[in-house]
């Protein structure tokens, strides 16, 4: 026992103590913290301005004016500000908080500036193809920005399936203008319509419009408002650190592993330890080191949770679940990765049998959001009973929205734990040969037979 | 009690009988060399011995317990195959190969800079191996497997990539360990160096033992079949010793000519004809070398002259490798 604590001590200290383990654990949420800052500015559209001419052939001669109205700068910044606000109503209550609860100036400055639009219209009987040509000619001071084409019936349509517009743009035209000029022109169809048939839009605005509820999600001990994509993010959350965990401390082992074989430090160890004392200390070791890694994201993600008061949202007896199937996990893929490890020459060998072992799990992100939505299906139960990935489908759902039966956890934790076990076991007998074992590259049949001889 | 024994012990890989019905015994205190050239099956005796490897069949005791694993606390090891944590530094490697083999004491990191100084690498404890020459490292494994004073010291080509200072300071530690108890068997197939420390020799050829004497008992036992001499004119002609009766073939050497005999030849006539045919400045009857011994005692199994021409080029091509490194 001495021998194994005594192998697993250098194996925590000396991944925990180098400058790449501290930079690798800070890098995660180093990453989210810069993206957090970086995103507003990144995605900011304060310096996109908006400005050209609208060219306009409108057949139906009562659009033109609308456009003109819907187009206007303070109508475009009244639309802004009620998008906003119903942007805003989806948020939890303490990140609206933030915003001081109302719909500032800041808020709608960061849509960027309101766009300057220019309508110039054509007679309804102008050469479309003429007009056209108007696109490929761009002044610097007014840009040309769309041809647009009212059809005839756009306020009568004949037929509710047929376009009742034609929208021509020049080359490069940006996606914002687009969804600008469509948003002003749907406006402008409707008020058109609505003026046709002499209704009172007031009425209609009335009759549409209502703010929507937000739901509120009971849990045994209160009721809160639910947050939108929570049920949908907790799984991807709990599923990335039962991956990270995992395929990070399985490759910490590899790479120990080859480094040992390949340095030839090995046969030395052998002299004072057996095959299996050196598994089972290396195992324990990195077992630490993954340990600190998830206790630290974990903690991390509670405070993060604790400080939007969105803690009663999360299920405790998550993280214990989290932490026995981190367990199971990280022993199958360990033991596997050590023995790939003890099996090659080199890190390129390392590559060709690692390879399947990650295609395998990788499966259940793949199937992340079919188990999540659909805990319940054949797919998502099956996946849930089958190793290596029972421990990862399981988990996703468990903290779906409809969790499994207590069994079903308990049997999946069992199935696991024979997984751990025969991994373990193949590893271990692979292990034996493997570590002195140079020169031709192996194979899975070779694993296989070393299995078989030992 | 035997610090080592071996019966009947058989280790293949495959089709490669590696060891072959191998029987051995080393006594305490005793100190063994076990030569032969690469691919002997020195190594996979050794691993055998360490509970490294394991045989096919036979038994295997090491100071008195059925398997190394037992035992390893008491044993220094020093692999053909040996390696370091490159990025550990040198005081915290030895302290955990210490920790390993059990040894517990608060004067452990003082008594390693202790040890390092001893062997001229004063100062190095807190410098990470991969900062040392090749020859350094050596001697960072050296006292990695003695560290804890074992009673068995095994060291499988420990000579190998040495320069002739370290070659000397390695020497001294052996015979120094075996003059604290330790029983020490260590593997060469550079044969001159078994002949300065040894007590006893192990032959091996393709797995099999082929000899186990005690070192005196060998220069006894095999008749000397070289004769090493310096005609007094340097320009007299000795074509004729070379038709002598018994005479083998005449090697021009750095120290003079040698003369092989036959292996019927007899050292004192063939002597008493060379003195016959010119006058000698220097004639000596050449001691037996273990690599000659080896030589006519595998080579009695060979059946061609040709064979045994390339199993002598094999050796030297081996000991002018060695000496090169």
């Amino acid at each position: 026992m001495n021998n194994i604590l005594a192998i697993a001590k250098r194996e925590f200290l000396a991944t925990v103590a180098t400058r790449a383990f501290i930079i690798g654990l800070l890098i995660l949420p180093a990453i989210i913290a810069i993206f957090a800052l970086a995103a507003p500015r990144l995605f900011s559209q304060k310096n996109y301005q908006i400005k050209g001419e609208i060219l306009v052939i409108d057949s139906t001669g009562r659009i033109t004016p609308k456009l003109q109205k819907t187009f206007d700068r303070e109508t475009i910044a009244a639309r802004r500000e009620e998008e906003a606000r119903k942007a805003l109503s989806n948020v939890p209550p303490q990140v609206r908080q933030l915003t001081g609860n109302s719909i500032n100036k800041n808020i709608v400055s960061e849509l960027g500036p309101i766009p300057e639009f220019h309508i110039a219209e054509m007679p309804a009987n102008s050469d479309l193809e003429q007009a056209k040509k108007w696109l490929n000619v761009q002044p610097k001071d007014m840009p040309h920005l769309a041809l647009l084409v009212i059809h005839k019936d756009a306020i009568e349509p004949a037929s509710l399936e047929n376009p009742v517009y034609e929208l021509y743009v020049p080359p490069n035209f940006d996606d914002r203008t687009d969804n600008e000029i469509q948003r002003g022109l749907r406006e402008a169809i409707v008020n058109a319509r609505i003026q046709a048939r002499s209704i009172d839009k007031s009425t209609i605005f009335a009759i549409m419009n209502f703010p929507s509820a937000p739901s509120v999600t009971v849990t045994q001990n209160e009721q809160r408002q639910t947050v939108k994509g929570f049920n949908i993010m907790l799984p991807a959350v709990f599923g990335l650190l039962l991956f990270m965990g995992t395929m990070g401390g399985g490759g910490q082992l590899l790479n120990s592993m080859v480094e040992e074989k390949s340095s030839r430090v090995v046969e030395v160890l052998l002299s004072a330890v057996s095959p299996m004392e050196l598994m089972a200390g290396k195992l324990l070791g990195q077992l630490g080191i993954s340990l600190v890694g998830m206790g630290l994201y974990i903690v991390l993600g509670i405070s993060l949770l604790s400080g939007f008061a969105l803690l009663g949202l999360l299920n405790f007896s998550l993280i214990f679940y989290l932490i026995i199937f981190f367990l199971i996990t990280y022993l199958v893929m360990g033991s596997l990765m050590m023995s790939i490890g003890a099996a090659v020459n080199d890190a390129k060998e390392a590559q060709g049998l690692m390879m399947p072992l990650m295609i395998v799990f990788m499966i259940p992100w793949i199937l992340w959001l079919p188990i999540s939505r659909n805990p319940g299906s054949a797919l998502s139960v099956t996946m849930s009973f089958l190793p290596p990935v029972n421990t990862f489908a399981m988990l996703l759902r468990m903290t779906s929205n409809t969790p499994p039966p207590l069994w079903q956890v308990w049997l999946s934790i069992t199935i696991g734990i024979g997984s751990a076990y025969c991994a373990i076991w193949f590893a271990a007998k692979v292990f034996r040969i493997g570590l002195l074992m140079f020169g031709k590259a192996p194979n899975f049949a070779t694993l296989i037979r070393w299995v078989r001889s030992s | 009690m035997d610090a080592i024994e071996l019966r009947d012990v058989t280790k293949t890989f495959g089709r490669t009988v590696a060891v072959e019905n191998l029987n051995l015994t080393i006594p305490q205190g005793g100190i063994y060399g076990f030569i032969g050239p690469n691919g002997a099956g020195k190594t996979t005796t050794i691993r055998l011995i360490m509970s490294i490897l394991f045989p096919d069949s036979g038994v295997i005791s090491v100071l008195g317990c059925p398997s190394a694993l037992e035992a390893k606390k008491r044993i220094g090891y020093l692999p053909e195959e040996r390696g370091v944590y490159r990025k550990m530094r040198v005081g915290a490697f030895l302290s955990f190969m210490a920790e390993l083999k059990g040894v517990r004491s608060p004067d452990l990191i003082k008594s390693i800079g202790n040890l390092l100084e001893r062997v001229g690498l004063g100062g190095t404890a807190g410098k990470k191996c991969e900062e040392l020459s090749k020859g350094m490292l050596q001697k960072v494994q050296i006292l990695a497997a003695t560290i804890h004073k074992p009673d068995l010291l095994i060291l499988d080509e420990p000579f190998s990539g040495l320069d002739p200072v370290s070659t000397k300071l390695l020497r001294d530690l052996i015979l120094e360990e075996h003059g604290r108890g330790a029983t020490i068997l260590f593997s060469t197939h550079v044969m001159p160096q078994a002949e300065e420390i040894c007590e006893h020799v192990i032959m091996v050829h393709q797995g099999r033992k082929v000899l186990d004497e005690k070192l005196s008992a060998i220069r006894s036992q095999y008749n000397p079949r070289i004769i090493e001499f310096d005609p007094l004119d340097p320009n007299a002609d000795i074509s004729a010793i070379a038709r002598l009766p018994g005479v083998e073939r005449i090697d021009l050497g750095d120290s003079g000519y040698k003369v092989l005999l036959v292996d019927t030849g007899d050292p004192a006539e063939a002597m008493h004809q060379i003195i016959n045919c010119t006058t000698p400045a220097r004639l000596e009857l050449s001691r037996p070398r273990l690599e000659d011994i080896f030589i006519r005692l595998v080579s009695s199994s060979t059946d061609t002259t040709e064979d045994r021409k390339k199993l002598r080029a094999g050796l030297a091509h081996a000991d002018a490798k060695e000496a090169s490194l």
